[in-house]
């Protein structure tokens, strides 16, 4: 309860500085100008998939800057101030992690807010929005949970690498195909396609989420999606939690 | 039992040692002096007994502990060049810590108030940390480490980058911090503060620790005090010679050696009967000045290095001001403890 109390409150500290700081202008800004250029449009209704899947993009690339504005925050030489009490590590990085959350949801809710009230989606009420609304949530926890651990307080520049290099080749199926992949010789092509597999698993779960955002089709086995979500971003999150634990905080200068 | 236990630790960053086999113990109680020029490894020494850092090798023990996790609470840490949250007013910012702390409510409350008034940041408590001058800025720097009541502080070049007004602010401070009877340690290369403010002090140079001393032992070591005088009449020198072959003395000067308490307190006293004006009362060398040399070129000697003499490591500059303001200390110590005797 204690670790809650203090996980909340150093959020709160982080949002408050992220706010007082003036960072925040850039979010607002971009904003703003994402629902002029993507969502102010008079002569065409707009539908729920080009709403859930333009806003679910923007917010994605938003999240990116935030989680490193905010993770940014936390390597600083003044985070000694505040690890020298009896905070503890993981409400320090939760608490920073939470702040990223806050501000990329926060964007979410305005742009849903302003849509609703100059806009409204043709077709999409309230139990359909939430529907769109939670794997495209959950997107975003899980793109900040995976930024929060790639950030240098909590893996060290080797490790970092190596993760961002998985994560290329789980994506590398977009490069390497067709004629480049016959090329290969065949144990090559195998252990590639093997290794391929394996690695994107992990990222099913943001894919499917987005498909099921823009549909809001729950059925079948797209209902476990959300679970499938949430395990991701706890894991990620532990696995950040454990490294961060471990570490020597050698903060930037 | 030790509240700091070093033995041989050693850390390096990147393959390159900082430490090289540290060790040293602090009782409880005492104010500890880690003095050592800049990139000596205070830092990181500071920041091992804070938990930031773990040892390569060696042993850190805090309160007989060697999980510093388990200490976090007991020990205040105030960070060297000023760094702090800068977009809070004093007071959030206290309230903020003291939270992360532990601390709630009326207790919360309760311990902002009174580390804002002992502190001396009573006006400036509504005025925001980027607009406070740095004196003021390293104020709130002891106030946060000293809201949870440690039974340690750590505090790191806690005058660096100050004015000598800054610098006499935050030496005061930290004396009025001694009265908490709490441990603490105070990694610094000005060979004043450690002179103020240390009860014991040792030199870090080369990765280790090569010398220890007791300031109060050191002091008393000086061996010789000039005391100069607006004029001194002839009947003054003449009774002043009377007081011991020690003393001698011309128009302007007087000269005690070798310089005993007792002594230079006859000698003041005759002076202040006779009406003489003292300007001044220096010793005729810095001891802890001294001591520094002598253990690096020691050191130096041991190494087979060229310059066996290198500078002290900062400025002893406010000489003989700082001296009188030390000597009004310990005479009022010495009367503190003459009237706490039966």
């Amino acid at each position: 309860m204690q670790a809650l109390l203090r996980t909340f409150w150093f959020a709160a500290f982080t949002l408050s500085e992220y706010l007082r700081s003036g960072r925040i202008i850039v979010e607002l800004a971009a904003t703003v100008a994402a629902y002029y250029l993507f969502f102010r449009r008079w002569t065409l209704p707009m539908t729920p998939d080009y709403f859930f899947s333009t806003v679910g993009l923007f917010t994605l690339g938003l999240t990116v800057y935030t989680g490193s504005t905010i993770l940014a925050l936390g390597d600083r030489p003044q985070g000694y101030v505040t690890l020298a009490r009896r905070l503890g590590r993981s409400p320090y990085l939760i608490g920073l992690y939470v702040s990223v959350l806050v501000v990329s949801w926060g964007v979410y809710g305005i742009i849903c807010l302003l849509i609703a009230l100059t806009n409204p989606v043709s077709g999409l009420d309230i139990a359909g929005w939430m529907l769109g609304t939670l794997p495209l949530l959950l997107n975003l926890a899980m793109l900040a949970a995976l930024l929060t651990l790639l950030t240098p307080i909590v893996l060290p520049a080797p490790w970092r690498l190596a993760v961002l290099a998985l994560v290329a080749l789980a994506f590398s199926g977009n490069l390497i195909s067709g004629s480049t992949m016959s090329s290969l010789p065949e144990p090559v092509a195998l252990a590639l396609d093997v290794l391929r597999t394996v690695l994107s698993t992990p990222l099913l779960p943001a894919f499917t989420g987005f498909a099921i955002s823009v549909s809001r089709d729950y059925s079948g086995a797209s209902a476990v999606v959300p679970v499938a979500q949430l395990f991701l971003v706890i894991g990620l999150l532990s696995l950040a939690v454990y490294s961060f634990a471990r570490r020597e905080l050698l903060f930037s200068a | 039992m030790d509240v700091i236990t070093l033995e041989d630790v050693h850390k390096s960053y990147d393959g390159i040692p900082v430490l090289r086999g540290v060790s040293l113990h602090v009782p409880r109680g005492i104010v500890y002096g880690v003095l050592g020029p800049n990139g000596a490894g205070k830092t990181t020494l500071i920041h091992l007994l804070a938990g930031f850092l773990r040892p390569d090798r060696g042993i850190v023990r805090v309160f007989g502990d060697e999980n510093l996790q388990q200490v976090d609470g007991r020990v205040g840490y105030v960070p060297e060049r000023l760094r702090y949250h800068t977009h809070y007013t004093v007071r959030e910012y206290l309230f903020y810590l003291g939270r992360f702390s532990g601390l709630a409510g009326a207790a919360l409350r309760r311990r902002v108030g009174e580390e804002i008034e002992a502190c001396g940041l009573t006006s400036v408590v509504n005025r925001k940390m980027s607009a406070l001058a740095r004196g003021m800025v390293q104020r709130v720097g002891f106030a946060q480490a000293l809201l949870s009541q440690p039974e340690l502080l750590l505090i790191d070049e806690p005058t660096s980058g100050l004015d000598s007004e800054g610098q006499r602010d935050i030496i005061d401070l930290i004396d009025t911090v001694r009265q908490r009877r709490c441990t603490i340690m105070v990694a610094t290369h000005f060979l004043d503060e450690v002179d103020f403010l240390c009860d014991r002090f040792g030199i870090l140079h080369g990765g280790r620790i090569i010398a220890e001393a007791e300031t109060r032992a050191l002091r008393q070591s000086s061996r010789s005090v000039v005391i100069t005088v607006a004029d001194l009449p002839s009947s003054t020198a003449v009774a002043l010679s009377a007081l011991s072959t020690a003393v001698c003395c011309n128009q302007r000067e007087i000269i005690l050696t070798p310089n005993t308490p007792e002594l230079q307190a006859q000698v003041l006293r005759l002076l202040l009967d006779h009406g003489v004006s003292i300007i001044s009362l220096a010793p005729q060398f810095h001891p802890i000045e001294e001591f520094y040399r002598s253990a690096v070129r020691g050191e130096a000697g041991r190494h087979g290095e060229s310059d066996a003499s290198p500078p002290p490591p900062g400025p002893s500059g406010t000489g003989d001001t700082l001296l009188r303001e030390l000597l009004r200390r310990e005479d009022q110590r010495t009367q503190e403890r003459q009237t706490d005797e039966p």
